[in-house]
């Protein structure tokens, strides 16, 4: 059940990822969908470019990377933070400054590795600004030793 | 359009430096420029704490690796067009060696590897140690054409810095 990952266990996890408090990323419980559900504040510090303006891509790829982190350890319970091994991300739609959403979804998860597809979007979950697809080493006890 | 100008390797330097602090978020992490032209960009990173990923065990967050390598390679887009155009990511791979870790300047270096006529290829690298790659990074980037540029974007660019001065804050 999901109440073994509530509020409390992500503002934890959180705090031990300064680069996510940097860029205004939090995380809540959907209880109807028992997901979470990511969220990045439009800092002026995350814009890209002026212009437009939009939000930096690499601060969006940051952000999916932190969701699909989080998600991993609600699903797996790990005692240890997933260590990225690779991302592939698309860029849909420019990333305006506005608040940006994050869902996941575990598509596997082995006993050492796992993969984790993400999608970001903005006013409609049906319209992605990104979608990305990361696999993660797993910091099992069992099977991890460092 | 006609107008020959090939920038000089200091040009470059001074181009790429003004891109990256006009971008909010590079400029607020301290990204250095320390070399830029068409064989490739070379940006230096220096430590800070915001950086961290894991702070239990002192490793830095990929995803600024990612924005790094992002910056880099679109950074190192520019020399290799014919004349300036903007161009966005496409899409981006990132592929994680081993960990950056805390306490250590970051080294991004890129270059572009092809220029077809709708798009940018290039690839960059990541390290600490010149001999331990960090992460390599593969990102394509869309060319919207002189039509979608700005005009005077190649003029702001290799404006010499004197005429800058006053939009600083």
């Amino acid at each position: 059940m999901t109440d073994v990952f509530n509020r409390v266990d992500i503002s934890d996890w959180l705090e031990r990822i300064p680069y996510a408090s940097y860029l205004g990323i939090s995380a809540t419980l959907d209880h109807e969908q028992e997901s979470l559900l990511f969220r990045l504040e439009p800092f002026d510090s995350n814009v890209g470019n002026i212009l437009l303006p939009a939000l930096h891509g690499g601060v969006v790829a940051a952000f999916m990377e932190t969701a699909a982190t989080l998600d991993l350890l609600r699903v797996a319970h790990v005692p240890t933070l997933p260590r990225i091994v690779d991302l592939s991300i698309d860029y849909l739609r420019t990333a305006r400054t506005v608040p940006t959403f994050a869902q996941c979804d575990v598509l596997r998860e082995g006993r050492r590795l796992a993969n984790v597809r993400v999608s970001a979007w903005q006013d409609d979950s049906e319209t992605p600004i990104a979608t990305a697809r990361l696999h993660f080493v797993l910091g099992k006890a069992s099977s991890y030793n460092e | 359009m006609s107008r020959v100008f090939t920038p000089s390797s200091d040009d470059w330097l001074r181009a790429v430096r003004r891109m990256v602090m006009l971008v909010p978020h590079t400029r607020e992490l301290g990204v250095e420029v320390v070399a830029a032209g068409p064989d490739g960009v070379r940006f230096r990173l220096p430590w800070r704490t915001d950086l961290l990923g894991d702070s239990t065990r002192g490793l830095v967050h990929g995803g600024a690796l990612t924005m790094l390598l992002d910056t880099v390679c679109g950074a190192a887009v520019l020399p290799a067009l014919p004349s300036p155009e903007v161009c966005p990511t496409l899409d981006l791979r990132v592929d994680h060696y081993r960990p950056a870790l805390e306490g250590q300047a970051i080294i991004a270096e890129a270059r572009a590897v092809s220029v077809s006529a709708s798009v940018v290829f290039t690839e960059g690298l990541v390290w600490q140690t010149r001999s331990q790659p960090v992460a390599r990074g593969i990102a394509n980037f869309v060319r919207l054409g002189m039509r979608n540029t700005p005009p005077g974007f190649a003029e702001a660019l290799f404006a010499s810095d004197d005429v800058e001065e006053g939009g600083h804050d």
